[in-house]
């Protein structure tokens, strides 16, 4: 844990200093988890205000030290499952406008570098993000945890109060999806299907 | 395009392996980050706005349930002293049939059995 409970008694009872300090132990962490969670770096401060906003409304429930991490894990994924059932219009329609742009990243992520090191990487956050559209939210949330944010099975049991196994087959079901869309965007960019489909 | 093409073909270790290389570069696409200057003032002007309009509605909620209160309070009052105040609601059934229709309804009935009589 990066901080002592003590000071987590300190912020429960109403120390804006001892939340100031929580805050910024924290901040680094869950600043980069909610980036990989939504993919949308312009709207990670904002996900991540809200995440420290609702810890400060709901810390006087927090009654022991072990559970206080995964629950602050539980807050970030309920205010980014939030943010991007809001925004899942908005992005599916930028998704299907920059389609064409994202399936031939497909094939530079896994082959060429990039000459433009910022455009690559706002392709691949395009790219995943398409990828991770073929599942629901909860599950891409499930998922980018496990894969990306490298979160164990015993972690994610904590965070959702599900056992190892259901936790595993949801975790194989949403892989399956993905790779199924994957296969057919890495399909429908190459030049060989392409040729395929004019013969 | 090998890679491509296995993928079409159906290798199933070809595309965990590409999947696993993509959410790699994924994961350092989107770094750590400390976030801007704004962020922890953000946080509490957040926690302030949030605060004042929960005061604003449990003062507008107060509000309520007193002027509820005090408007039960008053018609119970109202319908109280209406109560002891009105004398019908005082009499009996009897009562108020007799003062509502009799006076009225007698002196017709003894006209009718008077006339019947001297026929």
């Amino acid at each position: 844990m990066l901080v002592e409970f003590e000071l987590i008694q300190k912020a429960q009872q109403g120390d804006a200093s001892a939340f100031t300090q929580i805050v910024q132990a924290y901040r680094r962490r869950i600043l980069g988890t909610i980036s990989r969670l939504i993919g949308r770096p312009e709207d990670v401060e904002d996900v991540s205000q809200e995440v420290f906003i609702r810890l400060y409304f709901s810390l006087g429930q927090l009654r022991t030290a072990e559970v206080f991490e995964p629950w602050l894990y539980r807050l970030t994924v309920n205010a980014s499952y939030d943010y991007l059932r809001k925004g899942r219009r908005r992005l599916e329609s930028r998704m299907a406008d920059l389609s064409e742009q994202q399936v031939m990243m497909a094939d530079a992520v896994a082959g060429t570098r990039a000459q433009d090191d910022e455009g690559e990487k706002r392709r691949v956050r395009d790219t995943v993000q398409e990828l991770l559209s073929a599942v629901s939210e909860d599950d891409r949330i499930l998922l980018t945890l496990k894969e990306v944010e490298g979160l164990s099975l015993k972690e994610l049991e904590k965070i959702y109060h599900v056992n190892e196994n259901a936790l595993k087959v949801r975790l194989f079901r949403a892989r399956q999806r993905v790779l199924k869309k994957m296969k057919e965007v890495t399909g429908a960019s190459s030049p060989s299907a392409k040729e395929d489909e004019t013969n | 395009m090998n890679s491509n093409s296995s993928m079409k073909q159906g290798n199933p270790a070809e595309g965990d392996y590409r999947l696993d290389e993509l959410f790699l570069a994924y994961r350092q696409a989107c770094p750590d980050t400390e976030g801007s200057a704004r962020f922890m003032p953000g946080i509490w002007a957040g926690i302030e706005a949030r605060e004042n309009s929960s005061n604003w509605f449990g003062r507008v909620a107060k509000a309520l349930v007193t002027a509820a209160v005090a408007a039960s309070v008053i018609l119970g009052m109202m319908m109280s002293s209406a109560n002891h105040s009105n004398d019908f609601f005082n009499a009996t059934f009897v009562d108020a049939l007799q003062a509502d229709h009799v006076a009225t309804l007698e002196p017709l009935h003894i006209e009718r059995i008077s006339t019947l009589e001297s026929q």
